[in-house]
């Protein structure tokens, strides 16, 4: 039973670790008539 | 324009060159940053963006519309143009692992000054990593 609850933890664990390396790094713009 | 870059929500920090003519843009810690609102409060100072480059983590998912998608938070997924490096992707769809790829989000067209669009497409130029 505990074998389970930690299966399930460790898969809970690894979908959140996941979904949260999800997002923008960075954002770069070559602009012009920039003075 | 800096001022209105770091007043814009996710924004930690910008950078502005003005002898490259670039601008760096750092999101926050969460992320989550949208560049279309970047584009916007750009023109909106008087400048013209001539391109914009993203780096991003994010897992890759199919739209309703058949194309491919890199989504970046639940609610923010931009439409990949297809091209060669796109096509390494495919596999990857609805995986539970994220993919890092460095895109072109918009390109201003020759000669032309206009408004950008207000859905961005990504280009994928590099695939940085993959897991």
């Amino acid at each position: 039973m505990h074998t389970r609850k930690l299966a399930f933890l460790v898969l809970l664990g690894s979908l959140f670790a996941s979904t949260a390396r999800a997002q923008v790094k960075h954002v770069e713009m070559r602009v012009e008539g920039m003075t | 324009m800096q001022k209105s870059l770091e007043r814009q929500s996710g924004v930690q920090k910008a950078v502005v060159s003005l002898r490259d003519g670039t601008v760096d843009i750092t999101p926050k810690e969460d992320g989550q940053i949208d560049p279309s609102q970047l584009l916007k409060a750009t023109y909106d100072s008087g400048v013209t963006v001539a391109e914009m480059d993203m780096t991003a983590t994010g897992h890759v998912i199919h739209l309703p519309s058949g194309e491919l998608g890199l989504r970046v938070e639940p609610n923010r997924t931009f439409p990949i143009t297809p091209n060669e490096l796109s096509k390494q992707l495919e596999p990857m769809v609805d995986a539970s692992t994220a993919v890092t790829v460095r895109g072109q989000l918009y390109t201003k067209a020759a000669g032309k000054v206009k408004e950008p669009p207000p859905l961005l497409h990504i280009l994928i130029l590099v695939i940085q990593g993959k897991g």
